[in-house]
């Protein structure tokens, strides 16, 4: 039977969330087209496929010790080495830092059509549509694959984390692995910093639309200071300069979940949604009624958060 | 070194979008800009070729207006660049236009680097640079955020993107293709006398037969595209509504009695 197969996601050898909630969407997309739900595992031994193996019937695994740490061009000719070998029809892979990296190389070496950065799939008319964000998350569209196979890449958080069942099986798969092209030399860490924003209970945050540096400081810092808590910014506040890396909110920066979080001229993009929406009370501050951080707000005021925010100021007293 | 960056063309995401037909977007409302990473890409390659001489090659496929954001790249300090103008490019995928970048690419007979952004904010599909880095040959780093080329002129130490603040530090060689993350620079405010200069650049036009692009429009693409749509959330804010004061007086009463956050 052909198999919907997602590729695992590692780093220092301990498993990403990404998996799990692909472990739940190679079930789900498996199940409305007929197929198998399976898992792939690039690595240096076999550990790790056996872990995956408690939320998948199925794992294949490849093992070489070229395969300790993520390589683009390595994990391409995998997943080549497992779709060759095996009756697969879709290949998922997390719409990750590494699964950026490899996806659509992947894709074309199995001659498959890739639709990135879905949120979303359903079976219509006999055909997998996938929906995705563009524009910023303003617009959604849906796409298909014309090819046999598809190669899809999710988001973060497009499902829930499978839980952990009965173990699967795991079979060796062998792939002659070229060389990387790249050689990793070492990780760092690039954000430390004096300041912990993550242990706040009240967290004021700032995006573009806070337009300058001295804006910024004026009105978010301000309203953090009177409120006790930290200030934090999106990342193109923290691209410009305004305020300091360790403050910085999302994908890149610190994941958060303070009491309140007070969200002024953030869009919402999808990669500062991810580091915030753990928040107990979440306000939003946006001149456009359409900004898509309304949607994970409690609370949301539509105006010019150069007034609003002197306005709260005052009500505070 | 001889350096091309591939430049696109995006609305202005604060734009008033209507959606056509639930098929495309109504670009008569639209404000377009250079797409925010790209910038960055453009600041990158300029700031190599002034420590190492040589040339930055601007390649952007679209209709006539995209010429303005590759003059834009120009009065920054680019060369000169390839404007690939054919709409049965536009009306492909990311596969079909990719392939077209290709051949663009090929036609200068290569790069010692080339560059492009993250993502589109628009298609916001970060396939490009990696599709054009495997059709070329060429090895690839996505999410760049540091680049340090040696005295060679080769070999390349490159600072990755990971998640929540890390960096993975990698050696590669040149040729190769890097997708620039945003913050790795501050890209320059062209000047005056570059918006000068910028006009009589070099740029050619080249359309689908020019290149040599078999694959076109939709027929050669390798997805389909079946509609768009604004989201439907599930849940909406409460929006409190009224003048600035009313709103901020009764945002505070919520966050205090409501809410009992503050
Ligand atoms: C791989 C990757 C990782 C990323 N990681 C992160 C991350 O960790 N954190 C992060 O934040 N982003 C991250 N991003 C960037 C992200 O995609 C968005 O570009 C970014 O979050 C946008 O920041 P913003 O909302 O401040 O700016 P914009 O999207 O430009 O939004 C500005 C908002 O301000 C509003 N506004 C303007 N003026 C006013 C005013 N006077 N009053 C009220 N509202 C106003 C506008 O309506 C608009 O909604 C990442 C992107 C990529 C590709
Ligand atoms: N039509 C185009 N013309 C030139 N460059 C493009 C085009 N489309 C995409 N790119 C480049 O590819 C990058 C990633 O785009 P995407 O794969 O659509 O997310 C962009 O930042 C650009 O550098």
């Amino acid at each position: 039977m052909a198999r919907i197969v997602l590729i695992a996601e590692q780093r220092n050898g301990k498993l990403s969330e990404a998996t799990l909630e692909l472990c739940k969407a190679a079930k789900e997309i498996a199940s409305m087209v007929g197929a198998t739900p399976a898992a792939a595992v690039f690595y240096k031994d076999d550990s790790i496929a056996k872990e995956v193996a408690q939320y998948i019937p199925e794992v294949f695994s490849v093992v070489d010790a070229k395969l300790e740490s993520f390589s683009a061009d390595l994990y391409a000719q995998a997943v080549k080495a497992v779709v060759e070998s095996q009756d697969v029809k879709g290949v998922l892979i997390p719409h990750s830092y590494d699964g950026v990296d490899y996806a659509a190389k992947a894709a074309l070496a199995i001659g498959a059509g890739i639709v990135s950065n879905c949120n979303k799939v359903a079976f219509e008319g006999g055909a997998l549509v996938f929906t995705r964000n563009t524009y910023n998350g303003k617009i959604q569209e849906q796409k298909s694959v014309k090819t046999d196979k598809f190669v899809a890449t999710f988001e973060k958080g497009a499902f829930d984390k499978e839980a952990a069942g009965a173990a699967g099986s795991v079979t060796a798969v062998s792939a002659s692995l070229g060389d990387s092209k790249r050689k990793i030399k070492e990780v760092i860490a690039t954000m430390a910093g004096s300041v912990d924003i993550s242990q706040a209970k009240i967290i004021v945050s700032g995006g573009r639309g806070t337009k300058e540096k001295d804006k910024y400081n004026d009105i978010i810092v301000s309203l953090a200071k009177k409120l006790g808590g930290e200030y934090a910014a999106s990342r193109p506040v923290v691209d410009a300069g305004w305020t300091d890396a360790a403050r910085q909110v999302g994908q890149s920066g610190k994941t958060v979940a303070p009491a309140l979080y007070l969200a002024a001229g953030i869009s919402g993009a999808i990669q500062h949604v991810a580091g915030m929406k753990g928040s107990q009370c979440i306000v939003a501050i946006n001149k456009d009624p359409e900004a898509p951080i309304f949607n994970i707000a409690t609370y949301g005021i539509v105006g010019d958060l150069f007034e609003v925010i002197p306005a709260i100021m005052e009500a505070l007293g | 070194m001889k350096i091309v960056v591939l430049v696109k063309e995006v609305p202005d995401m604060e734009s008033k979008f209507k959606i056509i037909d639930g098929a495309k977007i109504d670009e008569s409302q639209i404000a377009f800009k250079m797409n925010d990473f790209d910038a960055y890409a453009v600041e990158a390659a300029l700031q190599l070729k002034e420590k190492f001489g040589g040339e930055v090659i601007i390649i952007s496929a679209g209709p006539d207006r995209v010429t303005k954001e590759v003059r834009q790249a120009f009065a920054m300090g680019a060369d000169w660049g390839i404007h690939v103008n054919d709409p049965q490019i536009d009306a492909g995928d990311n596969f079909v236009v990719s392939s077209a970048l290709v051949k663009a690419i090929e036609s200068l007979g290569g790069a010692d680097l080339i560059m492009t952004g993250v993502q589109s904010e628009d298609y916001q599909a970060s396939l490009t640079g990696v599709v054009i880095a495997d059709m070329l040959g060429l090895a690839h780093c996505t999410n760049v955020v540091k680049i340090d080329v040696a005295a060679d002129q080769k070999t390349l130490t490159i600072n990755r993107e990971l998640e929540g603040g890390l960096n993975e530090v990698l050696e590669m060689s040149a040729p190769a293709v890097l997708t620039i993350q945003s913050g790795i620079n501050e890209p320059r405010y062209p000047t005056l006398p570059g918006i000068m200069k910028a006009k009589k650049k070099r740029l050619d036009v080249k359309k689908a037969a020019d290149l040599g692009v078999a694959e076109l429009g939709e027929a050669g693409s390798k997805t389909k595209f079946i509609k768009m749509f604004f989201p439907v959330s599930d849940h909406k804010a409460e929006i409190i509504e009224g003048d600035a004061k009313t709103a901020a007086k009764t945002l505070v009463d919520k966050l205090k009695n409501e809410a009992k956050v503050i």
